[in-house]
């Protein structure tokens, strides 16, 4: 088992590195300088390009900025914030993001288990039908509409919520964007919840344990939905991550001091060195999230850990 | 369908009770996280109370975060309006735009006009106590040229401004101490230019030329303008919430401002907001007392009594590359074109944000000349060139088909993805392929970096561009169609308007204002006699005002809205 998660681990800092070449090689791609292109003049652009190491060949900036990635300096802001570490950047605004996603996991977890629940009791029925319904429009809407129509309702016309995030009430302007992140993890989980406990609900063991005289809750929440959750977390990972990507447009939408709304202006202003960063914050995020789930799997079931082993 | 819709609304609405009913625990634990966070917020200067005036904040917002409070190292127009609003320079704008005296009181300008000696008031103060002296700006003077900082608008000192030894010390020629400004005493600021520059003056309200107080400086350690604990005050206002690209932030009023007694506004507060929508509904619902509006919005709006629509000082522009393409070579085809162009219906039907048909090589309302008139406020002046005519298209067209032997032409266009540009852009093609039968125009559509860098390496045929003034001169204008310079996109080159031009900016004319004011006219007569661009519109700014709001002024350039002399009537 050691052996099988070291190769995971190795293997998985060995794609991060791959990820960052990418982004270095992508980064030179892009048309036009993190500069103002319209107002300076060639020597001018030189004369920050030199300033900011960016005259070197492209591996001597990917090594130096490899390097300085290990102790921890990222670069500084080239233009969305000028020479502002980008160390400083991200640590007051990843831990919004990653409070908004994890309300957003949270709400759309629970409401997503309750639906697919009441979906599966009393499937074929009207409250089904409703459920699928929901979580039809939850995975084919995008988060950015729920986000505008929800502005719209619950923050203009009823003037319940902040329309806008705003550090005076921190908790009450996070509930619209969470909402509108949670709606795709919700319906997802609606949808996969009612299928798995369909399944369940329709094995021998249930049938014995009805048998057996257990009814009502206790039939459905230590029986059938224990057994049904043991897929749906494994759903969930890849889920946690989609909420990060969808929280771009919906932290611009809200002025969400986030990750999300900063790495959108920084794409649009070629600031490569906040682009790498986030990039590499996301693909890390996404990659360790990945490798505990695989490695999970293996504790959980050991003949998928034999099986990666021999094909290994 | 309607039906349709009402059903969506309904189970969206479902959707979001039954999410609000299951979300008790999980969300209560992020409310304990936002509390704590919540005291730091600076709501409390509001309440620290208004001298005179009004009561509350004033409320705006911007579309972009502010990318940097140093202004040595700020390039752009949000920062510039944040970084004015708690830092006077030598001088200030007035409503109109004109410079008028801020830490200078008096200045004097030698007879041969390359010697300017300002001096400062004694009563200015930095926001730590220190007093705002000369020396504060030669240090941040000398900021803006060291090639260390590499500013990206040291241009501003060297080519603009023509302040001595700048070139040099930007090339690394020479050492940033033989900057041509010189702190005679603490009060007294002389200045030294190569040639001499009749807007210099106007200069003096541009960031690039604030101060900086160096001990204060030099204590931040590399953060300065990163907090408000790393930001000094000589102005209007005092920053107290502020972070690196924040989306939010406060300015309360400086008591301690020299002229606090006109300061009616008991503070500022910003908030950022990309999405106009979001905009228009935070204004309508009393949170903002001013908002930005997009084209479409304004058709919502319009008669509305708090829409105004603001000069922005942006021309846009079609230019033809005349070096590179053969057909475009040709003076009547070009000339063919910019009569075929029906811009009144351009800013009527497509933009409706009051953006105005621009007729001129130098757009109106930013400079005035000696005699006091708007350099373009004559849009006819040029009609013999630039007009929207038919007849006179169909004319140059004619010749034009003759003389290149050719019944028909085909040309990309390159223009920038956004919105308005990409509409411009379809309507400029209908007009020209109607008058003109035969001509066929593809649209390029590109990111706005790709296009500027593909129409500076001339990789274009025909391009829609823009030009924002950079300083309050038509010379903003004027010094791009140069031989070589890197904005004269179609190379196009001719010596007798790069012999005006050379007159204006550092031969015989510099000291004779209106023998240059007049030179200038001719270089711009060159211009479209030879279309060498096609101008379009001069862009403006649709925003919503609040009623009880006054006083805000919006320049086209520098300092595009400053608040200093805004008050809020009570509501």
């Amino acid at each position: 088992m050691k052996k099988y998660a070291l190769r995971r681990i190795l293997l998985s800092l060995f794609t991060l590195l791959v990820i960052l070449l990418v982004l270095f090689v992508l980064m030179q791609l892009m048309p036009g300088s993190p500069f103002n292109d319209e107002k300076l003049n060639a020597e001018q652009k030189a004369n920050l390009y030199a300033k900011y190491g960016l005259d070197q060949p492209i591996f001597v900036q990917f090594f130096r900025y490899v390097g300085n990635m290990l102790t921890g300096d990222f670069g500084v802001s080239y233009n969305i914030s000028k020479n502002t570490p980008i160390s400083q950047l991200i640590q007051t605004r990843l831990p919004i993001s990653i409070a908004i996603g994890g309300m957003a996991v949270a709400l759309g977890t629970l409401v997503g288990l309750v639906l697919g629940i009441i979906a599966a009791i009393w499937h074929d029925t009207v409250a089904d039908t409703v459920a699928t319904v929901i979580s039809v429009i939850g995975v084919s809407v995008p988060s950015y509409v729920f986000a505008l129509a929800l502005s719209y309702s619950f923050g203009f016309r009823l003037r319940w919520f902040p329309m806008l995030f705003t550090a005076k009430q921190i908790f009450a302007s996070s509930v619209l964007p969470s909402v509108s992140l949670s709606m795709f993890t919700m319906a997802s989980i609606a949808r996969f919840t009612r299928s798995e406990m369909l399944e369940v609900l329709g094995s021998d063991y249930m049938l014995l344990a009805e048998s057996k005289g257990i009814s009502g809750p206790a039939l459905i929440f230590r029986h059938a939905l224990r057994n049904a959750l043991i897929p749906i977390i494994t759903v969930l990972a890849p889920l946690i991550v989609d909420l990060m990507t969808g929280s771009l447009v919906v932290e611009k939408i809200f002025s969400i001091p986030g990750v999300g709304s900063l790495l959108v202006t920084a794409i649009q202003s070629n600031d490569y060195n906040v682009v790498i960063s986030l990039s590499f914050i996301y693909s890390a995020m996404y990659i360790g999230i990945m490798l505990a789930v695989d490695i999970l799997y293996g504790i959980i079931d050991p003949r998928i850990r034999l099986a990666k082993e021999e094909n290994a | 369908m309607k039906k349709a819709k009402a059903g969506l609304a309904l189970t969206m609405v479902a959707a979001l009770l039954l999410g609000m009913a299951g979300c008790g625990s999980p969300t209560d634990t992020s409310t304990d996280a936002g509390s704590g966070a919540d005291s730091t917020a600076g709501s409390s200067a509001a309440s620290s109370g208004a001298s005179s005036g009004s009561t509350s904040d004033l409320n705006v917002m911007l579309e972009t975060e502010v990318e940097s409070l140093d202004p040595q190292i700020a390039t752009d127009g949000t920062s510039f309006e944040v970084i004015a609003d708690f830092t006077d320079g030598l001088m200030q704008m007035d409503a109109s735009g004109k410079a008028v005296p801020a830490v200078a009181q008096t200045y004097d300008v030698s007879q041969d006009g390359k010697t300017y000696t300002f001096h400062l008031r004694k009563d200015v103060k930095w926001s730590n106590g220190d007093p705002v002296t000369a020396k504060d700006f030669v240090f941040g003077w000398q900021r803006a040229v060291d090639p260390a900082n590499a500013s990206e608008y040291a241009y501003m000192l060297s080519d603009i401004g023509q302040v001595k030894n700048a070139q040099d010390i930007i090339d690394k020629k020479a050492d940033k101490s033989t900057l041509g400004v010189k702190a005679v005493d603490d009060y007294t600021l002389q200045v030294e230019l190569n040639v001499p520059v009749s807007f210099f003056p106007s200069l003096m309200y541009f960031p690039t030329y604030y101060p900086i107080n160096e001990k204060f400086f030099e204590s931040c350690g590399g953060k300065y303008g990163t907090s408000p604990s790393t930001t000094l005050s000589n102005g209007a206002f005092v920053l107290d919430t502020y972070e690196p690209a924040a989306t939010s932030f406060h300015l309360s009023k400086n008591d301690k401002y020299y002229d606090a007694s006109k300061i009616k506004l008991p503070g500022l507060s910003y908030q950022v907001i990309k999405d106009s929508q979001q905009a228009l509904m935070s204004y309508q619902a009393g949170t903002l007392d001013t908002t930005l509006l997009n084209g479409d919005q304004v058709d919502q709006v319009k008669d509305d009594p708090s829409y105004k629509s603001v000069g922005a000082g942006y021309l846009w522009y079609i230019a033809p590359n005349i070096s590179k393409i053969p057909a475009l070579a040709n003076q009547n085809l070009r000339l063919a074109m910019t009569f075929a162009l029906n811009r009144e219906s351009i800013t009527a039907d497509v933009l409706k944000d009051g953006s105005t048909p621009t007729y001129t090589a130098v757009p109106p309302q930013f400079a005035t000349g000696p005699d006091g008139t708007d350099f373009s406020a004559d849009q006819k002046k040029f009609s013999a060139y630039c007009a929207y005519d038919t007849a006179k298209a169909q004319d140059y067209y004619a010749k034009a088909k003759k003389e290149l032997n050719a019944s028909s032409f085909r040309f990309k266009m390159t223009v920038d993805a956004d919105d308005a540009p990409q509409k411009v852009a379809q309507v400029v093609k209908e007009q020209v392929e109607k008058t003109l039968p035969g001509v066929t125009i593809d649209l390029v559509v590109e990111p706005k970096k790709q296009r500027v860098e593909d129409m500076q390496d001339g990789n274009f045929e025909l391009g829609l561009t823009r030009w924002g003034p950079d300083y309050a001169d038509p010379m903003t204008y004027l010094g791009m169609w140069v031989t070589k310079n890197s904005n004269n996109y179609g190379s196009w080159s001719n010596a007798d308007y790069d012999a005006l031009i050379q007159k204006c900016t550092s031969g015989d004319f510099c000291t004779k204002p209106t023998e240059r004011w007049n030179a200038m006219f001719d270089a711009e007569k060159i211009v479209l006699e030879q279309a060498v661009i096609f101008p379009l519109y001069t862009q403006c700014n649709a925003e919503m005002v609040n009623s009880g709001i006054t006083g805000i002024e919006y320049h086209p350039v520098a300092l595009n809205r400053v608040y200093k002399n805004a008050s809020k009537a009570d509501s």
